[in-house]
């Protein structure tokens, strides 16, 4: 029963964003096996999902001239598409009746890592969103062709500026190192030859509208891995997808957010054979096996907005009406992780880099400002000497350590901070 | 990777996820620490200032007379009258006017052509290895965080400024410390204590929750001793026009971070080593421009940082190394920009630097790939400001390296 926590446990912080109010000591009645397909099948219809609106955020055109009225109007609308565009998608991660659709599309975010911060239009920065959610749980292969085609990533990686008449390597080498092969699969000259085939895509920055343009494509053959041929970018993204490294790589991203970022994918493991049809859903499956999930060494700390969302979804709170949607995403920014704004194409950090001294202040902080806006009634309603005992199965936690129930007793009569600490602790930090 | 990580950067391959936990210290022994033992007048202390997303060297340092750089890069190339002449072949930045005045002291040593064996074009592997400091065995700790750990315990000896800890100072067992530039705020009262009891590892812990724990502590520890010197003005920089201290870099977080440096040597802070980055040298386009702001904001940073400095008894003391991962691609890209590269330059700052070139200027004419060959290896770098500046033995921290390089 105990490994059976455990995975549940695990289920609920990797592959969703934690439970809801009651959802854990339910799942354990449930058992493991009903409750991992239940919380790895996503259903037709999401009711909660779907009362989501969408945002408001439109193709603004280009950015008006220096010294114009329109200029203003312009900034002060992107300003606003820029800060409701995470809220949004916090909206949707913490709201949605199912998790793992959103749980995915983050992965995928921090896969393709793609920052508004060069983009500087929301617009593409949404659509790029679209597109990952779309394909989130489908087929990697057609995530890639759309991904080819994103008008954010092609601008991030200077795609724009690929021509026959001088390369630009930047989306040819990431490429290969973070999207599909994992570094050093491929030689520098590999690099330049895929940046040859993946010339003549042109961006237009606020619509993220991409258009092949014949005259700026290199028509000349490439070798790529081995393989001579006129490469264009479907071509060339079709061979590096058929390659078995690809199936490696991408088992090795999943097992380094979802099951370990220390200990690294087995050699005998069953998630590459599980990618050979590039079916996202079944390397999850694989991921997801009792031997893998059951392993006690394979922990991993929440990310801020991993635990952020899980905070919320258990106190029942909408990111977009906390007070105020400015102070949310500066307690994001403190954590150092804000959703559209990864640090660099390689994505976010993992584990011990979220556990500075300073995050450690930040979180007690946001944990603080979280709760006052939220509803403690069901926690004020029990004993105090039963409450640690009953918030270790509200939050889905494994087992309070003998640490952490000392501390938690000293604010046994005070909810707030009873609740501050406990979603602080090392044991709800980190997914054990 | 563009725009990049003002903020740390820190790599997929993971250096920065192994680093393990440091024994319990109680707050009154840190607080009693910092307040009995200062760190002593005359002790070296070190200044790394890691430039990120490949610091293009060639138009750092730019060989002016060569036609081959001209003719490589028309569109991003600076012209003779535009450099800041080192001598009749070399020439600075026209922004790095900061830096050419202490050179014109003899307080600046170039080392060129800098890197590694086989250089990796990853940002990301590159960084890791240049971090790592071990390019042949890929250790997964940093060079000084292997120091910090040759030395005795004390959170407060090695320091990076930020939220996120780089790998360059993450150990095995033991790492440095991260403080965010607004310092900490901790809990006080019976709450307070309460955190203080979340922050003991246990037994039951597994690595990452004894890490979690650590955090809790470190933030305890930490703030008690820097936060009241955090409230002091930082040291005046008197002999800089203020019209240009104002506004030479003031605003940019680099400066930020050296002023919460500055303040915290002059109140003797027992800390050996610092830690500072500045992102945005990913210049695939458009270069010119954005890469001479920002060599113009580390310029400007350091040199109002030595004059603050110069202000205090630990003027003398302070040595700044200032590196990237990679140079860039010496022909430049239809983007008016460049590709990732392999070597370049490495500045060591100080009264303690001999002052001049070291290594080889790569050659523009025998290029291995289109990149520059490495002609100097970081190692000997660092073996020098292990030995020289830290009073350590390099070979044990640089998995057995034996040369090194004498800037001091």
């Amino acid at each position: 029963m105990e490994t059976d926590r455990l995975e549940i446990a695990r289920l609920y912080h990797r592959f969703g964003f934690g439970p809801r109010p009651g959802e854990f000591k339910a799942a354990l009645a449930n058992g493991l096996s009903a409750t991992k397909t239940s919380l790895l099948s996503v259903p037709t219809d999401d009711l909660a999902a779907a009362q989501i609106a969408e945002p408001n955020i439109t193709n603004l055109g280009p950015r008006p001239g220096q010294n114009t009225s329109a200029l203003i109007e312009f900034n002060i609308a992107l300003r606003q598409q820029s800060r409701d565009l995470p809220t949004w998608w916090l909206d949707r991660m913490v709201l949605s009746d199912h998790a793992l659709t959103e749980r995915m599309t983050w992965f995928w975010h921090g896969h393709w890592a793609t920052s508004i911060s060069k983009i500087n239009f929301a617009y593409p920065m949404y659509l790029q969103n679209q597109t990952l959610r779309k394909h989130a749980l489908g087929n990697f292969k057609d995530m890639s062709f759309a991904m080819l085609n994103d008008g954010a990533l092609q601008d991030w990686l200077d795609g724009g500026a690929n021509t026959v008449k001088a390369p630009n390597e930047n989306l040819a080498r990431e490429l290969m190192e973070l999207f599909l092969l994992g570094v050093n699969r491929y030689t520098e000259n590999d690099v330049r030859e895929l940046a040859r085939s993946l010339t003549g895509y042109q961006v237009e920055p606020w619509s993220g509208k991409v258009v092949f343009n014949s005259k700026r494509f290199d028509a000349n053959s490439k070798t790529i891995l081995g393989s001579s041929a006129n490469f264009d970018g479907p071509k060339a993204t079709a061979l590096l997808l058929s390659q078995t490294d690809c199936a490696k790589f991408i088992s090795e991203r999943i097992w380094f957010r979802f099951i370990s970022s220390t200990n690294g994918l087995p050699a005998d493991n069953a998630l590459e054979s599980a990618f050979v049809g590039r079916d996202i859903k079944s390397i999850l499956l694989a991921a997801t096996d009792s031997k893998i999930l059951g392993d006690v060494n394979n922990s991993v700390v929440k990310a801020p907005v991993e635990w952020f969302a899980s905070v919320a979804r258990y106190l029942k709170l909408t990111p977009s009406a906390l007070k105020t949607q400015a102070q949310l995403l500066s307690y994001l920014d403190k954590l150092a992780q804000v959703p559209f704004n990864p640090p660099n194409v390689g994505g976010w950090p993992t584990d011990e880099s979220w556990l500075s001294s300073a995050s450690a202040q930040y979180r007690l902080q946001f944990a603080g400002w979280l709760i006052k806006q939220a509803d403690l009634s069901a926690l004020t309603a029990i004993a105090p000497n039963k409450r640690v005992v009953w918030l270790q199965d509200e939050l889905g936690v494994l087992a309070f350590s003998n640490r952490t129930r000392i501390a938690l007793d000293g604010e046994k009569n005070n909810p707030v901070q009873l609740l501050q600490l406990a979603i602080c602790s090392p044991e709800y930090v980190v997914s054990a | 990777m563009d725009t990049l990580t003002r903020r740390k950067f820190l790599q997929l391959s993971g250096a920065a996820t192994v680093g393990a936990v440091a024994p319990m210290l109680t707050l009154d022994e840190i607080a009693a620490a910092a307040a009995t033992r200062p760190l002593p007048l005359g002790t070296p202390i070190l200044i790394m200032v890691t430039l990120y997303g490949g610091n293009d060297g060639l138009n750092t340092i730019v060989p002016y007379t060569d036609p081959i750089y001209y003719s490589s890069r028309p569109d991003i190339s600076y012209a003779p009258e535009k450099v800041l002449k080192l001598d009749d072949q070399l020439g600075l930045n026209p922004a790095m006017t900061g830096i050419k005045s202490m050179w014109d002291q003899k307080k600046v040593a170039i080392v060129r052509g800098v890197g590694y064996p086989r250089p990796d074009h990853s940002h990301f592997t590159s960084m890791a290895i240049w971090q790592s400091g071990a390019p042949v065995s890929r250790l997964n700790s940093g060079w000084l965080g292997r120091w910090v750990e040759s030395q005795e315990l004390d959170p407060m000896l090695a320091i990076s400024l930020g939220s996120v800890l780089p790998p360059l100072l993450v150990g095995e067992k033991r790492s440095g410390s991260v403080l965010p530039l607004g310092g900490l705020v901790i809990p006080t009262g019976a709450f307070g204590k309460d955190c203080q009891k979340l922050s003991q590892v246990v037994s039951t812990d597994n690595k990452l929750m004894a890490a979690a724990a650590t955090s809790m502590r470190d933030l305890f520890t930490v703030s008690s001793t820097v936060t009241p010197i955090l409230k002091m003005p930082a040291p005046v920089a008197d002999d800089l026009p203020t019209a240009n201290g104002g506004n030479a870099g003031g605003d940019s977080n680099l400066s930020q971070q050296l002023d919460v440096v500055a303040k915290l040597i002059a109140a003797g802070s027992p800390t050996r080593v610092w830690s500072v980055s500045l992102g945005g040298f990913d210049t695939h386009a458009n270069e010119a421009n954005a890469q001479a702001a920002l060599l113009g904001t580390v310029s400007a940073a350091l040199t109002r940082f030595a004059s603050q400095m110069k202000n205090t008894t630990r003027g003398k003391d302070i040595v700044t190394m200032v590196y990237s991962e990679f140079g860039r691609r010496v022909k430049g890209n239809a983007s008016q920009g460049t590709d990732h590269g392999t070597a370049g330059p490495v500045f060591l700052i100080g009264d303690r630097v001999k002052g001049g070139f070291y290594g080889d200027q790569p050659s523009l004419s025998k290029l291995i790939g289109g990149d520059l060959a490495v002609t100097s290896d970081f190692r000997d770098i660092y073996a020098a400001v292990l030995e020289d500046l830290l009073k350590t033995p390099a070979e044990k921290v640089l998995a057995g390296w034996k040369s090194k390089g004498q800037y001091f």
